[in-house]
């Protein structure tokens, strides 16, 4: 189970940004790519057959989450040692009333 | 777009968005098209005929008995934004109880890739050419006009007039005979 479960499914935000834009651009491009094709041949069928492979190759380039799409993760800052819950949590509440 | 669920949602929605605007584009390259083009009509057989119109009353009303010759040719009609032509002849003549007179006669469908060359000889009407009267008999100026209406993948259903069409006068006497 642990290889299952150390798969990893996630995309950074940096990938998830960049899987939005090429997805876009590739819509994008098969779409143009199609008006001028189906009205080169005077056939509006082609233009959608030529927009749905586009959707095709968008969806398997953009929509797992590839390893390219997690290049940049975040730099978490290290888990500071808390001292004591209560300690911490209540400072500030305290403060305020004294003052 | 975190989640596998939530880019393929973006993706559906942004590829129909990309599809309306090229659906929008296919209409804009053919709205300014001018669908008219020349069709030659002729009667052959003209008669006209005072029978009870039972799906109207029990009156005598004039019913018209055309047959005509029709010769056209729409292949350069159609184009990616026309998936078929709806074809219709049309009578129409005025008579003392009323200004403008429409009669169907006769209609065809064309499918695009289908022979779109027409040269009919002597057609029989498809659909009675009745008269709410007797405003038939003896009119000396009625017009037989070939239209279509155009049924497109994306925008207007224009209904187009073909250039030129072929004015008839019936006969000053009913015919008892069959025809």
């Amino acid at each position: 189970m642990d290889f299952f479960s150390n798969i990893p499914t996630h995309m950074d935000y940096k990938g998830q940004g960049r899987s939005e834009k090429l997805s876009r651009m590739i819509i994008t491009l098969f779409g143009v790519v199609g008006l001028v094709w189906g009205y080169y041949i005077q056939q509006f069928s082609a233009t959608v057959y030529v927009l749905g492979a586009g959707f095709l190759l968008a969806s398997i380039l953009t929509i797992p989450p590839w390893p390219m799409y997690r290049r940049k993760p975040l730099n978490w800052q290290k888990p500071r040692p808390s001292p004591r819950e209560d300690g911490a949590e209540t400072q500030s509440p305290k403060s305020k009333k004294k003052k | 777009m975190h989640s596998v669920f939530g880019r393929g949602n973006a993706m559906a929605a942004y590829t129909l968005s990309v599809l309306a605007g090229l659906t929008f584009c296919c209409f804009l390259s053919t709205v300014f098209l001018d669908y008219r083009t020349p069709a030659t009509i002729n009667t052959r057989q003209v008669v006209v005929k005072s029978i009870p119109d039972y799906s109207a009353s029990r009156e005598k009303n004039d019913l018209g008995y055309v047959t005509f010759d029709l010769k056209t040719d729409l292949t350069h009609l159609f184009n990616w934004n026309v998936k078929q032509l709806f074809l219709y002849v049309t009578a129409e003549y005025q008579t003392p109880s009323n200004e403008f007179n429409q009669v169907v006669l006769w209609d065809k469908i064309i499918l695009r890739g289908e022979n779109a060359v027409i040269d009919l000889k002597n057609i029989h009407a498809k659909y009675y050419f009745w008269d709410d009267g007797n405003g038939l008999r003896g009119h000396k100026n009625v017009t037989l006009t070939l239209s279509w209406n155009i049924i497109p993948n994306a925008g207007l259903l224009p209904n187009v007039g073909a250039i030129g069409s072929h004015s008839f006068s019936f006969p000053p006497e009913y015919t008892t005979s069959r025809v």
